[in-house]
């Protein structure tokens, strides 16, 4: 063997060894990604393998259709990997907020780089089988195999996740793995067809890389951008919650924890809806309780009543009050509500507020979030109701958000259930609101008053008389049609409803 | 590459990411290792004391304050007896219902829940009124139960098969033939709970001694619970590893140990009823049945001697001379009475008697199982998927029982930082070994050892820890043993010494349970009354 032959036999072997780690690594990335964004990290790992190992099956088997050409097509498949492989984990973590098939594009990736490294492999020993012994062969090209297995299982946790994080791991890989196309496509460029092609393909691909390696931070915060259709003009994390407000030409967008509060567009809508029924229909509401609704768009209708001498705003979050009292252009949105002498505002949960407090008001709002966990759903209990109506005066009024009655009829009237359980009269109605759709809600009052719905203030942009008596009318796909359970503190009965029925609405 | 080449991979980074967390805990979590006062309880063992240096006369002397004893003597106290005194080794009453606190919470170190109370025990569902956990009067057909005291939503769930499950009954990739199994058990036990013996009697109640005699049932007590379940046929581990979780949670005894008349008693015991709950339903505070014990302790205060160690009770002249050693003054002092309660486990019972045919039957027929317990201040975790956070969580095969949430009671918002109760019933070998290894293992030991338990579920366990306190109970409770139930082993201890001593612990009412411990007082109470009450 002379010595120009063994020195390629070893740049060969040392490019298996590339391949191993580098082909191990994208796995890793993948299934390390997937129980990240998707949970459950046995099931994720194990099917990654499996479809991996499967895939190697694949090319294996698809090698006996390479028959000439053979070192091209090494260099060819070492390239694929790179680029495929470099820029996985990029490419999931874009498509994941957007593509409603997340899954398949991952095992599609899993599954292009299964089949183009069980390629090589075979391709690597018919590239070789003249001018090695078999045996020998087999050896070293498995031997390499294996190490290279083994340096990535061990460095992969131990540096890259640690140091480089999943998108850079990824495209480092996919450097190696291109950067030993090029090579070999400049040193062999004699012995093959189309070298020079190569050689460019390979240069490009590893500039591409290297930008996307420096670039790594914006690709995560585009991600996560993707997942609000208008531009994010302000984010922030709590201790509560995450806020995010987005902005396009038209509108305005509040999310907490990624779920619409309120657009401008028609918040108008749902906020006159929530306050003005119970108002109108109180003579002189003077004292007034608002539990949750610390965007203030809730106190802005309250405050169209001159009667009202004080409104006490309850809400968990005080970066939320914060933010809207202060930002001029959130503030501008509710009128300043907050910052009116009229409101005091404390942040404090709702339930150990209310279960301290000691005053009796005309009309308490409460505005919380959905009851779409075990935690919220205790502020829709009896045990709540019960400390609720007990801050209500005998002739007082409360207003309960309760969800959609389209989407979730049994979680609304298991509000209503649990409401009249604790001994409150209560009326229920709805409306529709474009961002949310067909939105509800409950009064509730120890005592019913002689007339519901009086004068209405000015100037409202959506509710007229008419209008009013028109959301008392409920359609029978928003009617539960079934006994309904109580919501309890020990049987939370609400959440499981609401799950079941956001939880199927959702999955269409 | 090929499918061997990935195990290994496979394998070697299971091996390697396990040393991650290790390397990060060079962090030194915070906490201390808080046994019940066992070195003050040793001197009972190893210390010749002294003659008291002072004396003073009571009519009556409680020892221990665990729930036995605070029963008791708030019985006496109602009853009118006001010339009394009750000592206990520890710096709080309470025995197994000790409780702390920090600043997210009051939590348990020892006993965390009662279950719904059988409708029967008045005078339980009486003191249940008192503190408010019983809402409706009297004359109710049947109680109301305060909602926050009803163990809330979501209360338990199981880590199974890579997935945590609604509930502990394992059902989540069960096949169905070893599913049928768990229901026919479980029927059986419902069948249990209805029983009655020969003599009318329930089958199975509370307390335990109310149970029918009828041999049908008390041959129960003859076998262990794994041999019962072999004898029906019910071999699937399933079904095996929750009737021996269940056997640990409340005995600290393994089911091949366990007396298979208690193990049922576990299940079929429990048939309290009310308006707004079923038997299955349990009651619970942050700091557990401390709670309980801060209502029993409520009107007893005056009569309380802290760190006080019981050494001797001996007869003089018809009256009892109880010394104890003054922990605080380091000094032995007597007092004189006319009648004693001891409430105490029996292996200190002997002691304090200096009672040798006592000491030798407790030490052959009682074993009493060591636990370890601790309270976790724990920021956000990560959770593996399936049934949310609960009150009561549990890994299935795990040596431990899993840990309670201690601010699941509160009706605040759920925060990140949270209390949780880890329970560990140090069951895996003979009780004295274990103790021995128990007292001897130090915090970083303990804190490994919890963190390798829950890193399963909560994988960022190690970094999450903030605060970990533990607490050693060398004598937890006793074991209810085959022979305990229905041999004659307990009356024989229980029987009182010249109508002056008498004795009150649930090592005598044959379990560890709350209802057990109040009866057990009550009882010791009538029979202090009726002495008291004779001679005037």
């Amino acid at each position: 063997m002379s010595k120009k032959e063994s020195g390629a036999q070893w740049l060969l072997l040392t490019a298996v060894f590339v391949i191993a780690t580098c082909g191990l690594i994208y796995e890793l990335v993948a299934g390390t990604l997937a129980s990240y964004l998707l949970g459950d990290s046995i099931t994720q790992f194990s099917t990654i393998i499996g479809v991996y190992l499967f895939s190697m099956g694949i090319g294996s088997f698809l090698s006996k259709y390479f028959n000439t050409n053979l070192l091209a097509w090494f260099i060819r498949i070492e390239l694929l990997v790179g680029m495929v492989g470099g820029f996985s984990s990029a490419l999931l973590f874009i498509v994941f907020p957007m593509a409603a098939s997340f899954r398949i594009i991952l095992y599609a990736i899993v599954l292009i780089t299964g089949v183009l490294v069980g390629l090589e492999i075979p391709l690597l020993m018919r590239i070789l089988e003249n001018k090695v012994a078999f045996k020998e062969l087999v050896s070293r090209v498995f031997t390499f195999d294996y190490i290279g297995a083994l340096l990535a299982s061990l460095i992969f946790p131990l540096l890259l996740v640690p140091h480089l994080g999943l998108i850079r791991t990824s495209l480092f890989f996919g450097i190696m793995n291109v950067g030993v196309g090029w090579y070999l496509a400049y040193r062999f460029s004699k012995d093959i067809r189309q070298g020079a092609l190569l050689k460019v393909t390979a240069i490009l691909l590893l500039a591409a890389q290297v930008v996307c390696f420096v670039f790594s931070e914006k690709i995560m915060s585009f991600s996560e951008a993707l997942t609000y259709d208008d531009n994010v003009v302000y984010s922030t994390s709590t201790p509560y919650q995450r806020i995010v407000i987005t902005k396009n030409k038209h509108e305005l967008r509040l999310f907490l924890n990624g779920n619409l509060q309120f657009s401008t567009a028609d918040e108008y809508r749902y906020h006159e809806a929530l306050v003005h029924p119970a108002f109108s229909s109180l003579s002189k509401p003077e004292q007034v309780l608002v539990l949750g609704g610390g965007d203030g768009l809730a106190v802005r209708e309250i405050l169209k009543y001159p009667t009202v001498q004080q409104v006490i705003l309850v809400d968990l979050d005080p970066a939320m009050t914060q933010l809207f009292s202060r930002q001029r252009m959130l503030a501008k949105l509710n009128d300043s509500s907050l910052l009116n002498p009229k409101v005091r505002v404390y942040n404090a949960d709702a339930f150990t507020w209310l279960r301290n407090n000691k005053i009796r008001f005309d009309a308490i709002v409460v505005d919380f979030p959905d009851p779409s966990n075990f935690s919220i759903g205790k502020l829709y209990s009896t045990s709540f109701y019960q400390l609720l109506k007990h801050a209500l005066r005998p002739d007082g009024i409360a207003v309960i958000q309760s969800t959609s009655p389209f989407v979730a009829p049994k979680s609304f009237w298991c509000v209503d259930t649990t409401l009249r359980a604790v001994g409150l009269h209560t009326v229920a109605y709805h409306n529709y609101v474009p961002s949310f759709g067909e939105w509800g809600y409950i009064m509730a009052t120890p005592t019913p008053p002689q007339e519901w719905f009086g004068h209405l203030p000015s100037p409202l942009k959506y509710l007229n008389p008419t209008t009013l008596q028109q959301m008392l009318t409920f359609p029978e796909d928003m009617k539960a049609h079934q006994l309904l359970d109580i919501n309890k503190l020990n049987n939370q009965a609400l959440v499981k409803y609401f799950e079941e029925e956001w939880g199927k609405y959702l999955e269409r | 590459m090929r499918r061997r080449s990935f195990i290994q991979c496979i394998a070697g980074l299971t091996v390697v990411s396990s040393f991650l967390p290790s390397c990060q805990q060079q962090r030194v979590i915070s906490g201390s290792i808080i046994g019940a006062s066992a070195h003050t309880g040793h001197l009972l063992r190893d210390k010749n004391f002294a003659a008291p240096v002072t004396v003073t006369e009571h009519s009556v002397v409680v020892v221990g304050g665990g729930i036995s004893g605070l029963s008791a003597a708030r019985q006496l106290h109602r009853q009118g007896i006001t010339d009394m005194v009750i000592l206990d080794l520890e710096k709080e009453m309470g025995g197994n219902a000790a409780c702390g606190k920090n600043q997210i919470s009051a939590y348990p170190w020892g006993a965390h829940y009662v279950p719904i109370p059988n409708n029967d025990l008045t005078a339980y569902i009486d003191f249940m009124r008192e503190c408010g956990v019983v809402t409706s009067p009297t004359d109710a057909p049947l109680p109301t139960y305060h909602d926050y005291y009803i163990c809330f939503d979501p209360e338990e769930r199981l880590y199974i098969n890579g997935q945590w499950q609604e509930g502990l009954v394992p059902h989540y990739g069960v096949p169905d033939a070893e599913r049928k199994q768990v229901q026919a058990f479980l029927h059986q036990m419902q069948v249990f709970r209805e029983a009655k013996g020969q003599d009318g009697k329930d089958a199975f109640t509370i307390p335990m001694d109310n149970a029918s005699k009828d041999p049908a049932f008390t041959a129960l007590d003859t076998i262990t619970m794994k041999e019962w379940l072999h004898q029906q046929g019910w071999t699937t581990p399933y079904l095996q590893w929750y009737v021996n979780y269940c056997t640990r949670d409340d005995y600290g005894t393994n089911y091949d140990e366990i007396s298979a008349w208690v193990g049922i008693q576990y299940f079929a015991s429990r048939k309290g009823k009310g308006v707004n709950v079923e038997h299955q339903d349990v009651l619970t505070w942050p700091e557990g049945n401390g709670w309980l014990a801060g209502h029993l302790k409520k009107e007893l205060q005056p009569y309380f001697h802290n760190e006080a160690l019981v050494a001797r009770i001996q007869e003089e002249d018809g009256k009892l001379s109880i010394d104890y050693f003054d922990v605080k003054e380091s000094r032995l002092k007597r007092i004189r009475a006319q009648q004693c309660i001891l409430a105490v486990p029996q292996f200190v019972a002997g002691r304090i008697l200096q009672d040798e045919a006592r000491i030798r039957k407790v030490h052959q027929h009682i074993q009493y199982s060591p636990w370890m317990v601790a309270n976790l201040r724990v920021g956000d975790l990560e959770e593996r998927t399936g049934f949310p956070s609960s009150w009561d969580n549990v890994i299935y095969n795990s040596p431990s029982l899993g840990y309670v949430k201690a601010t699941h009671q509160q009706v605040t918002q759920e925060k990140a930082v949270r209390n949780l109760t880890y329970y560990l019933p140090l069951t895996g070998g003979q009780p004295a070994e274990e103790r021995k290894a128990a007292i001897e293992r130090t915090h970083t030991e303990w804190v490994k050892m919890i963190v390798n338990d829950l890193d399963k579920v909560h994988p960022n366990i190690a970094e999450a820890i903030e605060e970990v306190n533990i607490m050693i109970w060398g004598h937890a409770m006793s074991k209810p043993v085959p022979g305990m139930a229905h041999g004659n082993i307990r009356q024989e201890l229980a029987a009182s010494v010249n109508n002056r001593l008498h004795f009150a612990h649930t090592d005598l009412a044959g379990n560890s349970l709350f209802e057990e411990a109040f009866y057990q007082g009550l009882s010791a109470a009538q029979k202090v009354i009726t002495q008291l009450s004779g001679k005037i």
